[in-house]
């Protein structure tokens, strides 16, 4: 019987500034690292909770950016606000597809994508889904990976509100809806910040546990002998 | 198939509390599964990943403090241009209208768009500029032990600011404008734009050239006394 030895069963935490091991003082909540300084808990505090907030959170704020519009192009004294889709719809109907792709995933499927896994991934810790723990962590890591491209579009207004500012000739205003989408990028980076992937393996590690005691429960647990690490040339 | 370097010497970089004790073989754990590993390091030019989740764990490139310090400077001096020339023009009939960096913020600025202003500034002028700061100081400052302090707080700010210097994506929406713009009036590059993207660049490769276990254990190789420089937290960090 090989199991993994994580650290907390061994009394050990880790240090997710600078990634060390630690032994944390006997009875402590949490610690300072010795090394970096920085505040070290056995799992994130309140992490589960704290992703929920932040991800309904945005998931709320995502209706007003959607509905709102982003940015008013006037040229010539004709223009009219346009929202999200409504701005990668124009570039589509503008023959620009490969541009209006581009827009389309970053502030529309990347936001949606990003809030469906931070759900996804919180229902799996909280109602213990079976669920492969990889899947989970593959999850975790696009959702990680994806969040900042959203705030493409509000970069692009904002140098479009300075490029294009001639009075009644031409003229970008930006919109109310570009704040609500704004605060969604940062508010979802929260929470992928927040979130705690060790929480999906701890929920490995005791459904594996309840199975074996169910099978024998007089067999100790026992660490592994060896663990191999894999290198690999990067 | 590494097996467990039981000979190794025991981890350091922590000098009076918390350190682990003797008696383990453990040197880390994963941060994304919390998996206890036998090795601390990776060897140089190798990258150190989790075997049950995949994460990386630390990837040692040679010479890196060297290459930050020096991309970390070079960043700086890119940013001097970048800020101050245009990095997009735009005329239509006779009038005409130039982009720098700091000038989109505060036309949101003026607009009333305060929050907005405020994350677009923050992103692309005050998290890049602030990384390249960070990491001059953590390059050079690492070479005295009696500036860990100040050292250990400046990786920590620097490991939060991280995700949030968005150079690429800024680019990304530089381009968006400048075909989106086009068909409106005349929008030509500015020289400005060449010194972003050469700063792009850099602030990439120093993000992959960072490795804040070698300024650990430089840091700990500094500490005076009778064991200095027995200390380090890794054999296998170079440099």
């Amino acid at each position: 019987m090989n199991r993994p030895a994580r650290a907390l069963s061994q009394g050990l935490w880790v240090c997710l500034s600078c990634r060390q091991l630690i032994d944390p003082p006997k009875g402590a909540g949490s610690c300072l690292c010795p090394r970096c300084g920085a505040r070290v808990h056995p799992r994130i505090e309140g992490s589960v909770m704290l992703t929920w907030a932040l991800t309904i959170t945005g998931a709320l704020l995502l209706i007003p950016a959607n509905i709102l519009p982003v940015m008013t192009v006037i040229y010539l004294g004709s223009g009219e606000p346009s929202t999200i889709i409504g701005g990668a719809l124009e570039l589509y109907h503008a023959g620009l597809w490969g541009i209006a792709l581009i827009v389309f995933v970053a502030s529309i499927a990347v936001p949606v994508m990003k809030l469906v896994g931070l759900v996804m991934l919180c229902l799996i810790v909280q109602l213990r889904l079976d669920v492969s723990p990889r899947q989970a962590m593959r999850v975790y890591r696009v959702v990680n990976a994806i969040g900042r491209w959203s705030l493409l579009d509000l970069f692009m207004i904002s140098i479009l509100v300075a490029l294009v500012d001639m009075g009644a000739i031409a003229e970008v205003h930006a919109g109310p809806g570009s704040t609500a989408f704004a605060t969604v990028v940062v508010v979802t980076m929260f929470a992928v910040r927040a979130f705690d992937p060790r929480l999906v393996w701890d929920m490995v590690a005791a459904r594996e546990r309840e199975t074996l005691s169910a099978q024998d429960a007089a067999r100790p647990e026992t660490a592994p002998d060896t663990q191999n690490n894999h290198t690999e040339n990067g | 198939m590494a097996q467990s370097p039981a000979t190794q010497p025991p981890t350091s970089g922590q000098p009076e509390t918390g350190s682990l004790p003797a008696a383990t073989h453990w040197r880390r754990a994963c941060h994304q599964c919390d998996l206890l590993l036998t090795r601390q390091a990776a060897p140089v030019g190798c990258k150190l990943l989790c075997p049950r989740c995949g994460a990386s764990q630390h990837r040692n490139m040679e010479r890196s403090i060297a290459h930050t310090a020096a991309l970390s400077v070079s960043g700086l001096l890119l940013f001097i241009p970048t800020a101050t020339l245009p990095l997009l023009e735009f005329s239509l009939f006779t009038f005409g209208a130039e982009n720098t960096l700091m000038n989109g913020v505060q036309a949101l600025f003026e607009a009333g768009y305060i929050w907005l202003a405020c994350i677009v500034l923050f992103c692309s002028v005050l998290a890049p500029l602030g990384k390249f700061l960070l990491l001059a100081f953590i390059s050079w400052g690492s070479a005295w032990w009696r500036l860990r302090k100040p050292v250990a707080k400046a990786v920590r700010w620097y490991l939060h600011l991280q995700e949030w210097g968005m150079l690429d994506v800024y680019m990304l929406g530089i381009l968006v404008a400048l075909v989106k713009m086009s068909d409106l009036g005349k929008m030509e590059v500015g020289p400005g734009l060449y010194c972003f993207v050469a700063m792009m660049v850099v602030a990439s490769a120093v993000q992959v050239s960072f490795d804040p276990e070698v300024v650990w254990a430089r840091l700990a190789r500094r500490r005076p006394g009778p064991d200095a420089g027995r200390g380090a937290a890794s054999p296998e960090v170079e440099q």
